[in-house]
């Protein structure tokens, strides 16, 4: 721990600057976590049976009779078969796109959304965020799956219904968080020298507001997808979301849990699907929150 | 406990020196002390090295140093205590015959708060927000002295009257948040003398408090402390007032003691070259006089094989850069860590503030006529009133006043941040709008705001160079785009930071580094008008006069007029030509600096002035036996 002999005045801070190693970078964090490399391993092996399974089923998803109905495993069904002699392992490998992409859609619909209404009552304060938080605060009164099943009840069971309602369940969540993290954010002197240099309103929220309330969004955002495929599953399961004969792994979940003693596989793989893809997600937005909250509290996050 | 009654003046705790101690006699030996930091590769960080301490009876010991040179770490592992990640590598403390750091922490909790008392710095903190202070007053006593019923009552008020809280009857059934921050002070105090310590602990007691009320707080602590005769260790970065207060003074730079000896003596001569440069840098209020900063930064850890200050040091020499000093008595009871410390001779402070008067008659740049702010709507409270002041071209207005006088408001309300409720403020003759957003671009340029504290103020995302760049982008004309990052470079330049900072993240820098960006910034635009919020607050002492020396030296260089707003009054003498004294948001006094701080008329002045501890020993004191 010694400083070089004869060193300048102004060097030794220089120096120790240099010295310090820089901030790892968001993948060499993900990547060295235990957790970041299940959730990643997990998750590219989950999107990849969603995104291409559906270009290797043995079968049609949707045939009926493709073999004895309700069997376990055999060599011409990997899986068995369902109740009504459909091909399990081919409805499980085009079954899981409802799961991924109506969340992410949903998701990321709530977050722009809500995101942009928190960050605005955060910032603007006053009767505009009393407002915004009432309506928040309002949305969060109404159980999720009641809201569904009015929405639904009254306008059917579309994709875009769907989506729309998953948005509306997860927007106030969402937004508050927003809200709280903006809040923080503002009360900061940088905030006031941008007003004091008279900078317009969004170029405060973009250029001093925004990149310092993005680590607990992004955080947020990952551990909402989490929730958000647990609940499309949900949805699913109760027949409010795809229909049949879709194949889908909430759907199945639903049909063949009566026959569960006999082609216990009907049941089990997309229940398995399910789990894989949530546990994929759950542990990359602990890896994503850790690595963040870590990055912040020295005050730099590289994203 | 004696039988003897307390005696008749209520304000006088309990029997002093009880114990049949002598007052002067050792109570607490730290020996080698030596304390570390475990690192995540499992190497340890030395962060204390061999400090050696004696606490004596009815005697404070003050523990001085900036932040970071382990004062604190050493007073708390002096008491046992053992911080999260750190570990005692060498050393004892010795209570009589006990070794503090020998005891286990089941063994220590019959010690702290018994027989070794703790003041933290922020009694808001330390006060349990949800329990009435009887309550928390109680706890020690029941807890050690299994004081119950009347005998319990008794000796809280007794506690309380000897703090000097107003109605201690009604106090113990308050909440904390019902007192002022001097009173919540006061009622730790209360706690911590309440099982009648050997020893206390005061880590910065005072810091955070007004200036008024950190004097009567630490002339409370020090009648307390001659009145019991507990042995007092008191940490504070604060020189002026631990020269006034202790006893004995112990320096500490990087983790080691470097000069070591009586309070009377230390600001007499001070023989170390690194107190000789913290003296320079500690501004008065009593004189005038320059400041000069320590230039550089000090090492993370304890340097074991050459001076860790040599790299910093005006005297190093190629040995003391290669030779770690021993703590040796150059004279009977003064320690000093330093090799050369019999050739070399303290530095002569200039005489005379750091800003010379610009020369006035000109038209004033701008002037506050009559101006009230208020905060909340209806029934809102008034902050400041119908202040007015008038500030020349090239000129340094300072503005002292204690927390809540109405300062900052008023600099915000300049700054375009508060709109006044009242009165008007104009900028060479026009009305400036209340509002930032509805100034023209070209009153928005002459007008820029450099704020206390720079972790809040420069965002954390964006590099220095974006930072600085901002203002050059949107108020100079005169710099094409293409030039812009010279511009910022040469700000860099003008505020002693390598160039090569363009590219970091505030995070990365230090406290002072920090500031001298904020301070870029506030130059970026070429304004006419610098307001600084508090702008040395956060800093160390060492750091604060290089940060004053550079705003000096800049508004000379840019000819920009300063409004320097600081409950400091030192600082204010050192840096301001003008000040103005708020209280509650009025003017009390203004005036020529020189004039105000030499014969101040309004007696709110004269009381803060009077409240100020001088560093300097007095003309009429020997200063040192040559």
């Amino acid at each position: 721990m010694s400083v070089a002999p004869g060193a300048a005045l102004e060097v030794p801070s220089v120096q120790a600057i240099e010295e310090e190693a820089p901030p790892p970078s968001i993948w060499r964090t993900l990547l060295t976590s235990l957790e970041g490399r299940i959730g990643i391993a997990l998750g590219v092996v989950m999107l990849g049976v969603i995104a291409f399974g559906r270009f290797f089923t043995p079968y049609s998803p949707t045939e009926i009779g493709t073999g004895a109905a309700a069997t376990g495993p055999s060599a011409d069904h990997l899986l068995g078969t369902d109740h009504l002699g459909r091909d399990v392992f081919s409805r499980f490998l085009a079954g899981g796109d409802t799961i991924i992409l109506v969340p992410l859609i949903a998701v990321t619909l709530a977050f722009v959304a809500g995101g942009g209404l928190g960050m605005l009552g955060g910032y603007l304060r006053g009767w505009p965020d009393a407002v915004i938080t009432r309506t928040f605060d309002l949305l969060l009164t109404l159980p999720p799956l009641l809201l569904v099943l009015v929405v639904i009840a009254g306008l059917g069971t579309s994709r875009l219904v769907l989506v729309v309602t998953v948005a509306l369940v997860f927007l106030p969540r969402m937004g508050r968080v927003v809200r709280g993290a903006t809040q923080a954010v503002v009360t900061n002197d940088y905030v006031a020298a941008a007003q004091a240099r008279g900078e317009r309103t969004s170029a405060i929220v973009i250029r001093e507001v925004l990149p310092n309330i993005a680590a607990p969004a992004i955080a947020d955002f990952a551990l909402r997808i989490t929730y958000a495929v647990i609940f499309v599953s949900t949805l699913n399961f109760l027949g409010l979301g795809a229909q049949p004969p879709k194949p889908d792994w909430g759907l199945m979940v639903a049909e063949s849990r009566s026959f569960i003693s006999v082609a216990p596989w009907a049941t089990l793989a997309p229940a398995f699907g399910i789990a894989a893809l949530s546990i994929s997600f759950n542990f990359l937005a602990d890896a994503l929150t850790r690595h963040l909250t870590r990055e912040t509290a020295k005050g730099v996050v590289p994203l | 406990m004696t039988a003897a009654p307390a005696p008749q003046d209520a304000a006088v705790p309990p029997r002093p020196l009880d114990r049949g101690i002598e007052r002067g006699s050792p109570v607490l030996s730290v020996e080698e002390l030596t304390v570390g930091y475990v690192r995540a590769d499992g190497k340890t960080n030395v962060v204390v090295a061999d400090a050696s301490l004696t606490l004596r009876a009815g005697h404070i010991l003050g523990l001085a140093g900036e932040s970071g040179c382990g004062k604190s770490t050493t007073a708390l592992a002096a008491i046992g205590y053992r911080a999260p990640g750190s570990r005692v590598l060498k050393g004892r403390s010795k209570l009589g015959d006990v070794d503090l750091l020998a005891l286990s922490t089941g063994q220590l909790r019959s010690v702290w708060g018994r027989r070794v008392a703790y003041v933290a710095q922020s009694a808001s903190q330390a006060l349990n927000p949800a329990l009435p202070i009887g309550r928390q007053l109680a706890q020690p006593l029941t807890v050690h002295l299994s004081l119950r019923g009347q005998a319990l009552r008794d000796r809280q008020l007794e506690l309380l009257e000897a703090v000097r809280l107003p109605e201690p009857a009604r106090a113990l059934g308050r909440y904390p948040h019902q007192f002022s921050g001097g009173q919540q002070q006061r009622i730790a105090i209360a706690i911590a003398l309440a099982c009648r310590p050997e020893v206390l602990l005061l880590d910065e007691p005072t810091t955070g408090l007004d200036v008024t009320t950190q004097a009567r707080v630490s002339a409370l602590l020090r009648s307390l402390i001659d009145e019991t005769g507990v042995a007092a260790l008191y940490v504070s970065h604060d020189l002026s007032l631990l020269s006034t207060i202790a006893d004995g003074l112990a320096v500490m730079y990087a983790g080691e003691v470097v000069e070591h000896t009586t309070a009377d003596a230390l600001r007499g001569r001070p023989r170390h070259p690194y107190t000789q440069a913290l003296l320079a840098a500690v501004p008065s209020v009593h004189r005038p006089r320059a400041v000069s900063g320590i230039p550089g930064r000090p090492p993370a850890a304890v340097i074991d094989d050459a001076c860790s200050f040599a790299p910093r040091c005006p005297y190093a020499t190629n040995t003391t850069r290669e030779t770690h000093p021993e703590l040796r008595e150059l004279e009977p009871g003064h320690w000093v860590r330093c090799l050369r410390a019999e050739e070399i001779e303290p530095p002569l402070v200039e005489e005379r503030p750091l800003v010379r008067p610009a020369p006035d008659g000109r038209t004033p740049l701008l002037v506050v006529e009559d101006v009230s702010c208020e905060y909340g709507g209806f029934g809102a409270a008034v902050v400041v009133k119908g202040v007015s002041f008038a500030i020349g071209p090239a000129q340094t207005l300072g503005i002292v006043g204690e927390s809540g006088s109405g300062k900052s408001t008023l600099l915000r309300a300049i700054a375009g941040l508060h709109p006044p409720a009242a009165g008007s403020i104009r900028l060479n003759g026009k009305d400036l709008p209340p509002r930032a957003v509805k100034r023209p671009r070209s009153v928005r340029k002459e007008i820029q705001l450099v704020f206390q504290n720079p972790d809040s103020s420069l965002n954390p995302r964006q590099t220095v160079g974006e930072i600085v760049g901002r203002p050059i982008r949107l108020f100079r004309d005169d710099v094409p785009r293409s030039g812009e990052r010279e511009a910022v470079e040469e700000l860099l330049d003008a505020v002693k930071l390598p160039r090569g900072m363009r590219g970091r993240y505030a995070a990365e820098l230090s406290g002072g580094q920090k500031q001298r960006v904020a301070l870029a910034r506030g130059f970026a635009a070429r304004p006419s008008l610098l307001l600084c919020d508090e702008v040395t607050s956060a800093l160390d002492v060492s750091v604060q006069a290089t940060i004053l020396e550079l705003l000096a030296e800049l508004a000379e260089q840019f000819e920009t007029a300063v409004i320097f707003v600081s409950h400091d009054l030192a600082v204010v003498r050192t840096i301001a030509t003008r000040a103005l004294v708020m209280k509650d948001g009025e003017v009390r006094e203004e005036g020529e600096t020189e004039r105000l701080f030499v014969s101040p008329r309004d007696p709110y002045t004269r009381e803060l002035l009077s409240a100020i501890p001088d560093l300097v020993a007095e003309p009429a004191a020997p200063t040192g036996n040559r």
